[in-house]
């Protein structure tokens, strides 16, 4: 559903990414795990269109998207959920929920998604009416996962969802995830610094060090590799 | 004087303001509009007024012989034809010119940025102007029609002594500009294109995520933005002369009750024009006619000491 090959990302002619190559096949939870500052958010923002790329390719479903301009690119049926949930903060918490179905993939549906997702977190549907700036952080990122919901993508791209949340409430959103990609078998693509519940849930993963893939696998591959035990699992 | 006279005094300029408070309310909610989705200050919206005041003079010219009332209803309608008109200007404006220093690519590097627009803004309102000199002449002009000349007479009241005498013309374009402004934050608060353009305000990268053409979202607001405000020039050609000029005068006005109700606001952004009409008017009681813009100043100076974040309008905030 998801190849990108050899993907190169400058800023200041500094390279950021260089020659990652990843995929995401339908259906698939893949993880990207990594320390700060390896390129993990760079990697998205290039998918979405917000940096362009320096060189490689991106498809989604075959076609060439970085000949999509960003704003298009949701339009195909991709979400991004992005790191620190930039939900729109002067937008009561609905409102931003039809933000999300502004793209032309979550128009036609939007009755059943938006149930589903008061389904999935309660707590929007209570606070339809709030502005999402006042929400706090967890009610955040429930809004901003929701909102990349809402236009029924087939690609839910999450950007560190547990960041900058009490371990309980990742923990709670994490369950989320799971649920959302059990039940729709939606193509879910993670990045995250919490490596072991990352990898936990995800079918494969890729671990990504300054700019570059230095190992992938399937998720017992990389939970018995002993550099990533050491390194992130603490063991 | 006596009391009465005091009175009457106090309620016709009372009155007037209210009147031109509510066609400058419209022309704020135009800046506001521009200031508040994309963060550009605009220096060219007086002289976007003043083409709205052109456009609503030839306009009027040119329908007032062929329609029965002409004169009655010709003004109003060639006023509310400026929107669309100056809607079609801002976006060639914003596609050709401001697209170039604003939007997503811009606001990357956010000083140099504001100082681009600064210096665009400027330089479009100084052709704009100039540009309008050439055209139209120096000579000021207005649109005179019957109703601008004839006052509706109210009482006498309060046993004989108080007669209120309120412009008929001026009356109907109050009406006019809060009609507009009613119906505009309407489609601000309810419609898909609103909730578009106040996502974009909010959090432009995130726009993009949701499948915003951001810079298109600007295109659309910078048209509005200018054509709301040219809407209200051309109410007012009906009240008062101008000339190519005129747009300096305005885009003061503009600014003191932008900033008066709070930036970002619309309904502050209205509130604030109709108040800086009644400073405007009400300092007639106590200082000469040449000193009314100073009033709007020391009013303006007041608000900014003492309430920066506008009488209406929260403190500014920004994801």
């Amino acid at each position: 559903m998801l190849e990108i090959g050899e993907l190169r990302v400058a800023y200041d002619g500094r390279p950021v990414l260089g020659e990652v190559s990843l995929t995401v096949g339908s259906g698939e939870f893949v993880a990207v795990v990594g320390p700060n500052g390896a390129g993990k958010t760079t990697l998205f923002n290039a998918i979405s269109g917000i940096v362009p790329a320096a060189g490689g390719t991106i498809r989604f479903d075959g076609s060439d998207l970085l000949a999509v301009p960003p704003s298009e690119r949701p339009h195909l049926g991709i979400a991004h959920v992005p790191e620190g949930r930039q939900v729109f903060p002067s937008l009561t918490v609905l409102e931003n929920l039809q933000m999300g179905a502004y793209a032309a993939s979550g128009r036609s549906a939007r009755e059943q998604d938006l149930e589903r997702i008061h389904a999935l977190f309660p707590v929007l549907a209570e606070r339809r009416g709030q502005l999402a700036g006042t929400l706090s952080g967890g009610e955040q990122q429930m809004l901003a996962i929701g909102r990349g919901l809402a236009s029924s993508p087939r690609l839910l791209m999450l950007d560190e969802p547990s960041m900058g949340l009490a371990p309980a409430v990742a923990d709670d959103i994490f369950e989320r995830i799971v649920e959302i990609h059990c039940t729709t078998r939606l193509s879910v693509l993670l990045v995250e610094q919490r490596v072991a519940e990352a990898l936990n849930f995800a079918n494969r993963g890729y671990v990504l060090e300054t700019g570059r893939v230095i190992l992938e696998g399937d998720r017992d591959t990389l939970r018995d590799d002993d550099r990533i035990r050491a390194a992130y699992l603490g063991m | 004087m006596s009391t009465a006279q005091h009175i009457e005094n106090f309620l016709q300029l009372l009155t007037a303001g209210l009147l031109t408070g509510a066609v400058y309310g419209l022309m704020c909610v135009g800046l506001s509009v521009i200031f508040g989705v994309m963060r550009v200050i605009n220096f060219a919206q007086g002289e976007f007024m003043m083409l709205g005041m052109y456009f609503a003079y030839y306009c009027f010219g040119a329908i007032a012989g062929y329609v029965v009332f002409g004169g009655f209803v010709a003004p109003f309608i060639a006023a509310l034809a400026v929107g669309p008109a100056v809607f079609l200007v801002g976006l060639l404006v914003h596609k050709g010119l401001v697209s170039q220093v604003t939007g997503i690519g811009g606001s990357t590097l956010e000083a140099e940025g504001h100082y681009a627009q600064l210096i665009l803004t400027l330089g479009i309102s100084l052709i704009l102007a100039n540009g309008g000199l050439i055209v139209f002449g120096s000579a000021p002009v207005s649109i005179s029609t019957p109703l601008s000349s004839t006052p509706w007479v109210v009482g006498p009241l309060y046993g004989d002594e108080i007669l209120l005498f309120v412009n008929q013309g001026q009356t109907i374009s109050a009406l006019i500009a809060v009609a507009a402004v009613v119906a505009f934050a309407a489609l601000m608060a309810n419609s898909r294109l609103g909730r578009a353009l106040r996502a974009a305000a909010d959090n432009p990268v995130a726009a993009v995520y949701m499948g915003i053409d951001v810079d298109r979202a600007y295109r659309i607001a910078f048209g509005f933005g200018v054509g709301i405000t040219a809407v209200g020039g051309g109410l007012l050609a009906s009240t008062s002369p101008f000339q190519p000029y005129v747009g300096i005068d305005y885009v003061i006005v503009m600014y003191a009750g932008v900033v008066l109700g709070g930036l970002g606001s619309l309904r502050g952004a209205f509130l604030g024009g109709l108040t800086i009409g009644l400073v405007q008017q009400l300092s007639a009681l106590f200082l000469p006619n040449q000193l009314q813009n100073t009033a709007i100043f020391v009013c303006f100076l007041l608000i900014v000491l003492l309430r920066p974040q506008g009488l209406f309008g929260r403190a500014a905030r920004r994801a």
